[in-house]
């Protein structure tokens, strides 16, 4: 088992390590983290517009009025995030190379909507704000990533205006962006103009045809969902961040799932994805933390006998309540525990299985594309994330009885060996 | 003072490290300032810290910062996985101190 487990680590520590310190998923991850204190702001007004019953409560126009007055928080932020997104991979992107970031987030944004199409039903000098939502995300990560690679390969060329001294430095700044700005902009109309002789027309189009529709739809299946939460367990096992690792490559495709949905659900439509980046925040990381933990937590308050599980509980218990679960997971440990090891990549598999079955059979609502900050303890993030519905809180309750029943075998057989083995300490500490 | 930063995906678990230790320091009377950052922010903060200890799940990102570290002359580890699920914090400051003095 031993080398079975070093040879598996050898091969999962290189993947860790080319994810994370890969310049462009680092970019990536770390421009969403800007966006995210937006996306969230608009979750909390998309939430307080729909909330449940207050139609009936305050009657149908006044509630029309109400949901157009908070509108505009929501539309201004998440319904943009790619906006953010693309400012800040450009920004982070062009920051990596130890050049002022700024000057290349802009250039990104700039060069995104050179790639925009700028009419809107025969009216011109628009832009369509559905591309800076789900529609554009993948147009936008790209040319994020090209905008900021040419801003920052023109500045190395040292293709700059310097300014004599005594020029302010703000202003000789300003000036020494211009060159490779213009230089990169100018990349990307051309680029505009050879697509718009294709049949593609735009860009946007090609990118949304060609990568994006094919890649969101196999990211929204069950198969690649499992596949994507196996692979955040055995990270995890071997004491790896999984999901930060596993993220940087699901996440365009979860928001951009996300989004659909968001403007499917503003629109009182039909929700179109089950997979979103909520269905694994909520569902399988907002119960106690990846691996759904608090289940775990309660396990050991019910059957643990040993001091070693005792204290974990009390450890590992309030931290749990937001999804904080490292504590479990080094302390039980998880981590390189042959006994943990079953129900720790069975678990999250067959809860991902229900929820996803529960949700496509129509007994719970689909997630509404709100952004539920991954703190948010269990019962109030599914009531959240399902846009205000009860049937999301209770699916989360079932699905932590599930992972208990799955854990309570495994839970039982480690702290019967910790409480003997502590009872064979006592006793010949005593003797 | 002895400056001592950790760093974790997002800075959650390392601040429950970061108050066990404080309350470890003090009763020692160790005068130091220990802090938790994301992973994102580390490599900002790393000059004001005279070590700095990685979370045991992110020690893939300890190369990341080896070269800024040395440049800084921050001692730079990853936390011990035993330490980190007990949230020991006498283990872990006597790694931070220790990695301090040398």
């Amino acid at each position: 088992m031993n080398t079975f487990m070093d040879k598996l680590e050898s091969v999962l520590m290189p993947i860790a390590d080319k994810l994370n310190n890969n310049r462009y998923l680092t970019a990536l991850r770390d421009g969403f983290m800007i966006a995210l204190p937006l996306i969230i702001f608009g979750s909390i007004f998309v939430v307080l517009a729909n909330l449940p019953f207050l139609d009936q409560l305050i009657g149908e126009e006044a509630f029309t009025t109400y949901q157009e007055a908070l509108g505009p928080a929501s539309a201004a932020t998440l319904s943009i995030m790619g906006a953010f997104v693309i400012i800040g991979i450009g920004t982070k992107l062009t920051q990596s190379y130890d050049i002022e970031g700024i000057y290349g987030g802009v250039a990104a944004f700039a060069a995104f909507l050179i790639l925009t199409p700028q009419t809107l039903e025969e009216v011109s000098g628009v832009i369509p704000t559905s591309v800076l939502g789900a529609e554009g995300m993948f147009v936008g990560i790209f040319t994020a990533f090209i905008a900021a690679e040419l801003y920052r390969f023109f500045v190395q060329k040292n293709l700059t205006i310097k300014m004599p001294a005594g020029v302010p430095e703000a202003v000789s700044r300003s000036f020494s962006a211009l060159i490779p700005i213009t230089l990169t902009l100018s990349v990307f109309l051309i680029v505009r103009i050879i697509f718009s002789y294709s049949p593609f027309d735009t860009v946007q189009n090609f990118i949304y045809t060609i990568i994006q529709e094919p890649l969101t739809a196999l990211g929204s299946g069950l198969p690649a969902t499992l596949v994507a939460v196996l692979l955040i367990q055995l990270f995890w096992f071997f004491g790896l961040h999984g999901q930060i690792i596993i993220n940087s490559v699901f996440d365009p495709i979860w928001y951009a799932l996300n989004d659909e949905n968001l403007q499917a659900f503003q629109a009182g439509g039909e929700l179109p994805n089950i997979v979103t980046k909520q269905f694994i925040d909520t569902f399988l990381v907002g119960m106690g933390g990846s691996g759904m933990t608090l289940a775990v937590v309660i396990g050991i308050f019910l059957i643990g006998r040993s001091r070693q599980l005792k204290e974990l509980g009390k450890l590992g218990g309030p931290p749990g309540v937001f999804n904080v679960n490292e504590p479990i997971i080094f302390g039980l440990p998880i981590i390189m525990n042959p006994l943990a090891l079953i129900p720790w990549l069975l678990a999250p598999v067959v809860v991902t299985m229900i929820t996803y079955f529960a949700m496509a059979s129509g007994i719970v609502p689909k997630p509404a594309g709100i952004i539920v900050p991954w703190t948010t303890p269990v019962g109030l993030s599914g009531f959240l994330a399902t846009g205000n519905a009860w049937q999301g809180a209770v699916l989360q309750f079932f699905n932590m009885a599930v992972v208990f029943l799955i854990w309570w075998p495994f839970l039982k057989i480690l702290d019967k060996s910790y409480y003997e083995s502590e009872k064979k300490g006592e006793q010949t500490q005593a003797s | 003072m002895k400056q001592i930063l950790l760093a974790c995906s997002s800075g959650m678990s390392t601040s429950l490290l970061v108050k066990k230790m404080e309350e470890e320091a003090e009763k020692r009377g160790v005068d130091v300032k220990i802090w938790a950052v994301a992973q994102d922010k580390a490599a900002k903060e790393l000059e004001n810290a005279d070590a700095l200890l990685i979370g045991p799940q992110m020690r893939f990102m300890k190369k990341k910062y080896a070269k800024t570290a040395e440049e800084l002359g921050t001692s730079l580890d990853v936390i011990d996985s035993v330490a980190y699920g007990r949230v020991d914090g006498k283990a872990v400051l006597n790694h931070a101190l220790k990695l301090i003095d040398g």
